[in-house]
């Protein structure tokens, strides 16, 4: 019998676009050396569908349908950033009422785009379990969206100047049972999850970046704060009302997947917890008897299709789940924008892939891109 | 306001040469440059000790076609260090080739791959300049203003040549465009 030769080339495999994670469509063609990686290449382009382009032809009004198609699982912050970039351009005030609405929906979700990011991150990982979990508390919030919004996932909801409609009676109060009940939910992902041996086996020690690397390749978000670096543009630029809630910046200081892993998971009970002992309780008292005159009711509640854009430059960001969500909005004097830039979380986070799968098994290129928190939607717009 | 202390002190530092001219407004302040100088200009913000500006966070390309220089691009930066931000422009025109900005910043990658693809703007040494995000073998550059929303060419699964083919755009119904302008605006200097 005659023994096999072993072949001392390096193998190349596509992991192709079409994959089973909820990722989206992400082409990665892998160098293996066996089972080590030599290098991983990201090719992105899949889900492009000329947002930006589009953007330079329609009104806000007609845009805001479109912009939580970038990321479709944290679709409040894409429309708030988008009536965010106008209203700084024409210096409209939003009233105090409608800054909390935005607020809480803001913080909805983001729990809903870090439940399902676990779930995905588990499934890849290897453990089932917590995909149906997740999904049922994602349930009860896209049933608290559709109370009030009219739709579970792409609501069209913020307006230049606040949002679309008001809050239906009783969401408050149905808001206030979701939050008790999540954070039975939280405690159960940390006794099933946090302390698992497997997890921890696939997870700790796994992608790190240390903090100058991660300023240096952009990095923001769960990523930045998973490596040391206590930013988070909440309190930082101070934008909507957050000023006034308490609450603290989550941090770990490791930065490989485990810690990213534990910011998001505090960061959701963290999201929950002051705002709603502050924040609902001050809601029922707010009356807003400016906002109810007469010419409020009618006329500035309701911008017409022709809001013109100013002249001018501006970069408005917010905080998204997943990183520094921005809009660079160069405004023509007219409906369009002259140029409408996003400026995706994603797609900055993922450069630092290759960097890091470098001498890790291929099987924690799955960890790494899972624990980095990517979705296509705005990866390629 | 934070954002005036790298503003400010840039403006007194940088040689003249290397920034034509800054601008500050309540939305964010600029500083135009040359191409020749985004690469040092960009550098010197990044190290030195009262700029330290660590974090590229987007470089963007935007298209005047009425201008003799058609394309600008925009580098925003961030320092985290001093929490403020500053965006940087320099103005090129379809053959000029910018230098990247790839070592200080290694972000700058990608950003600079999407400017050459939806501009044409092409940098200098840069290690992998490629399209991006538009199809294998588009030709054109889409975010420029001459190119039409819809786009030359369109793509189709041709069943008995079994792939996809792309052929010239075809369509069943007419661009529409909303021209908005009300009747009310016309009142309103009065």
């Amino acid at each position: 019998m005659i023994a096999p030769t072993t072949r001392k080339d390096l193998m190349i495999v596509n992991m192709g676009p079409h994959h089973p994670s909820m990722h989206g469509v992400l082409r990665l063609i892998v160098t293996l050396d066996g089972e080590d990686v030599i290098d991983c290449e990201p090719i992105l382009g899949y889900l492009h569908r000329g947002m930006e382009k589009i953007a330079e032809n329609r009104t806000i009004i007609q845009y805001l349908p479109y912009v939580t198609r970038w990321d479709y699982l944290a679709t409040m912050f894409t429309e708030a950033i988008t009536v965010n970039g106008p209203e700084r351009l024409g210096n409209i005030q939003v009233p105090k009422r409608a800054s909390y609405i935005r607020v809480i929906m803001l913080e909805l979700s983001r729990i809903a785009s870090h439940l399902l990011w676990l779930g995905p991150f588990m499934a890849d990982i290897g453990a089932q379990t917590p995909f149906f979990y997740i999904l049922r508390e994602r349930e009860l919030i896209y049933d608290l969206f559709e109370a009030a919004t009219g739709m579970r996932m792409m609501h069209n909801y913020f307006r230049i100047g606040g949002v679309a409609a008001d809050l239906p009676h009783g969401w408050i109060d149905k808001c206030l049972d979701f939050c008790d009940y999540f954070l039975t939910g939280v405690d159960e992902y940390q006794k099933l999850i946090t302390r698992n041996p497997i997890f921890l086996e696939r997870v700790e020690g796994v992608g790190i970046i240390g903090s100058e690397e991660a300023l240096n390749w952009g990095l923001s978000g769960p990523m930045l704060r998973a490596s040391g670096i206590k930013w988070d543009l909440r309190k930082v630029d101070r934008y909507e009302c957050y000023d006034e809630l308490d609450w603290e910046i989550q941090w770990q200081k490791e930065g490989d997947s485990l810690a990213r892993y534990l910011v998001r998971i505090s960061s959701r009970r963290n999201s929950r917890g002051p705002y709603e002992n502050l924040e609902i309780r001050r809601f029922n008292r707010i009356k807003d008897t400016e906002w109810n005159d007469f010419e409020y009711r009618f006329i500035s509640k309701k911008p017409s299709p022709s809001f013109e854009l100013s002249k001018q430059e501006l970069y408005v960001r917010v905080e998204a789940p997943k990183g520094e969500l921005g809009i660079f909005l160069i405004g023509d004097q007219s409906v369009f924008p002259w140029r409408w830039k996003i400026r995706p979380p994603g797609f900055i986070n993922l450069q630092i892939l290759p960097q890091l799968v470098k001498r890790m098994k291929l099987a924690d290129i799955m960890t790494i891109l899972g624990s980095i928190d990517i979705i296509m939607g705005e990866v390629d717009r | 306001m934070d954002n005036q202390f790298i503003f400010k002190y840039s403006w007194e530092i940088l040689p003249k040469k290397w920034v034509q001219k800054m601008e500050r407004s309540e939305h964010g302040n600029r500083s135009d440059t040359n191409t020749d100088y985004p690469f040092q200009l960009l550098c010197f913000l990044k190290l030195h000790t009262y700029t330290r500006v660590q974090v590229s966070i987007d470089i963007c390309g935007v298209d005047y076609p009425s201008r003799k220089r058609r394309s600008e691009v925009v580098y925003n930066l961030l320092s985290t260090r001093y929490n403020s931000r500053i965006r940087v422009q320099t103005s090129a025109d379809e053959v000029t080739r910018i230098s990247p900005v790839v070592s200080p910043f290694p972000s700058a990658g990608r950003w600079e791959r999407e400017v050459w693809d939806m501009f044409g703007v092409s940098s200098i040494n840069h290690p992998d300049l490629r399209r991006i995000s538009t199809d294998y073998g588009f030709e054109g550059h889409p975010l420029r203003k001459d190119l039409p929303l819809s786009g030359y060419v369109e793509v189709r699964y041709d069943d008995p040549e079994k792939h996809v083919v792309s052929e010239p755009i075809e369509m069943t119904q007419e661009f529409r465009y909303f021209d908005f302008a009300s009747p009310w605006e016309q009142r309103s200097d009065g």
